[in-house]
């Protein structure tokens, strides 16, 4: 479904190059919830927005669903409607209602009628538990309540795959368990998902395979069992020590 | 204080205030006297009222009616009539010259107003886009604009791209307020383009929207509120600054007063008065302005 071979991406700026992703080989299979972890700067989030070409790869092939999207005739944003992202920002759309933040790529991206997107808006908004909320502004929703908004956005262009970059990292700890709860549900019912995050007790209970970053590169990768258990790297070793 | 102050120091240089001079350039009641086109006899006069009636007949039995003002009738039935002389007068209420000006400047200002946004829009666009072509050419436009004095562009324009093109002086004159404009609006409206988080640009894109489609319905609405009040502030410029194009002879609000002040001589009275309609003009902007800034604040 997903696949990443000696992917690399390269900043360079001030005189000085940054090698953020360094040749991550991966394979992620279709219903597969892959965890990624890694310290910070370790290139997990880069990794992640390459997967949607929000960043552009320096070097290596990233293919999914069949299509290389490094390649110069691939139609980025046609990958990208299948393909959806929940941001450590949320980035709702401030200007719009709840309702109205669902339902405009449903209209603009896929064509879909007035009555279709909202009835769809609703049905989401419903699963992800705020369906009381849909006339109010993003700025009047909690932070929790704004990330769950942002994954029934997500959701209703009917991706294929869900990419989630540090979905609660900006929550405040009461709310994370809320944000959480959905994903957890996603996952259940059979969503592809590749999530970039700092909580363990996620990766463990949900992940099905967990791949540890640093510095660019894939260090280690394994089953939660396994890498929680018994980690084989020195490197993956002093990070659990510190985090768990 | 201020009013007193300055009535002591009018005194004090001997100018007689002529308030009074002034209503009749806003709006007059203008008399035109009704002639009669042939020799002939007055048939019948009769009275409607306001107005009145006269039926007059000519000396081969051409028959005509005028209608006049009922007080201002000068013939009375039977009467004989050379060509030429006056049946009586119609009075009409009709526009001044500060009211024309006035008017000029109004539309002048709004029709500059709509293409410097149209302008300033794009090379906004431009200013942000990937392109170094687009980029560097909006770049150019904007410091060429602004680095010049308006007063030498509406010359240029007129003198030289209106002989050339031979176009016209009130055109001229939209156009270099236009252009003028644009390149503020451009660096306005690129500045609030610039000021919208990225993670805008990157949710919209991130849901398969396109650039234009992300700007459209993402990035320039939430733009537009935060560059409303600069906006404002441009355009409230804009109608002041276009009292430069009088001196194309583009008979503006300010051409206006100059025109009156030489049939008057009442030049203090005069420039107050322009000034105070400048005033109602940009004021009467500004809270429109206000008003649609309110409107959009509901989502914060």
């Amino acid at each position: 479904m997903i696949k990443t071979v000696d992917l690399k991406k390269t900043f360079i700026g001030r005189g000085q190059t940054v090698h953020a992703v360094d040749g991550v080989t991966a394979h992620i299979k279709p219903s597969e919830v892959v965890v990624i972890i890694g310290p910070s700067g370790s290139g997990k989030s880069t990794y992640l927005r390459c997967l949607n070409g929000l960043e552009t790869s320096t070097s290596g092939k990233i293919e999914i669903e069949g299509v290389d999207l490094t390649s110069k005739k691939t139609d980025l944003n046609r990958v990208r409607r299948e393909v959806g992202m929940v941001f450590q920002q949320f980035n709702l759309f401030p200007h719009k209602t709840v309702l109205q933040n669902i339902v405009l790529a449903q209209q603009v991206v896929r064509k879909r009628k007035d009555s279709e997107a909202e009835e769809k808006g609703r049905m989401l908004l419903k699963k992800v538990g705020i369906a009381e909320k849909e006339h109010e502004y993003p700025i009047r929703l909690s932070g929790g309540q704004q990330q769950r908004v942002a994954i029934a956005r997500a959701l209703a262009m009917d991706p294929k795959i869900m990419l989630f970059d540090e979905p609660t990292s900006a929550l405040d700890p009461e709310m994370v368990g809320e944000v959480l709860e959905v994903m957890k549900q996603l996952a259940r019912e059979g969503m592809t998902m590749v999530v970039v995050t700092h909580e363990m007790g996620f990766a463990r209970e949900v992940a099905d395979r967990v791949l540890f970053m640093d510095q660019g590169k894939l260090v280690e990768e394994g089953t939660p069992e396994h890498f929680f258990t018994a980690p084989q790297e020195e490197r993956t070793k002093a990070f659990l020590r510190q985090v768990l | 204080m201020l009013c007193a102050g300055l009535w002591i120091a009018t005194k004090k240089i001997d100018y007689t205030w002529r308030w009074n001079r002034v209503p009749q350039y806003f709006i007059y009641n203008n008399e035109t006297l009704v002639p009669t086109p042939f020799d002939g006899v007055v048939a019948s006069v009769s009275n409607l009222g306001d107005q009145t009636q006269i039926k007059v007949v000519s000396e081969n039995g051409e028959e005509k009616t005028f209608e006049v003002d009922s007080h201002t009738v000068e013939v009375s039935e039977g009467e004989d009539l050379f060509e030429g002389d006056y049946l009586g007068a119609v009075f009409e209420w009709r526009a001044g010259p500060l009211l024309k000006g006035l008017w000029v400047t109004l539309w002048i200002s709004a029709v500059a107003s709509i293409f410097g946004m149209i302008i300033g829009l794009v090379t906004g666009l431009c200013r942000v886009s990937n392109n170094p072509t687009l980029r560097s050419l909006s770049v150019t436009y904007i410091e060429l604009i602004r680095g010049t004095p308006l007063l030498v562009q509406i010359f240029i324009f007129y003198f030289f791209l209106g002989t050339v093109l031979d176009i016209s002086r009130i055109i001229a004159g939209i156009s270099a307020l236009a252009i003028f404009a644009g390149a503020y609006v451009a660096e306005i409206i690129r500045a609030g383009i610039q000021s919208i988080p990225k993670g805008q640009m990157e949710a919209a894109r991130s849901l398969g929207m396109n650039v234009p489609q992300a700007m459209i319905y993402i990035i320039l609405p939430q733009a537009f509120k935060r560059t409303l009040p600069p906006l404002a502030g441009q355009f409230i410029s804009l109608i002041k600054d276009s009292s430069l194009v009088s001196i194309i002879a583009i008979t503006d609000l300010t051409k206006s007063g100059r025109e009156v002040i030489t049939s008057t001589f009442a030049t203090f009275e005069i420039w107050f008065v322009v000034a105070f309609l400048y005033l109602m003009l940009t004021s009467v902007l500004s809270q429109v302005i206000a008003w649609v800034e309110r409107r959009l604040a509901v989502s914060d």
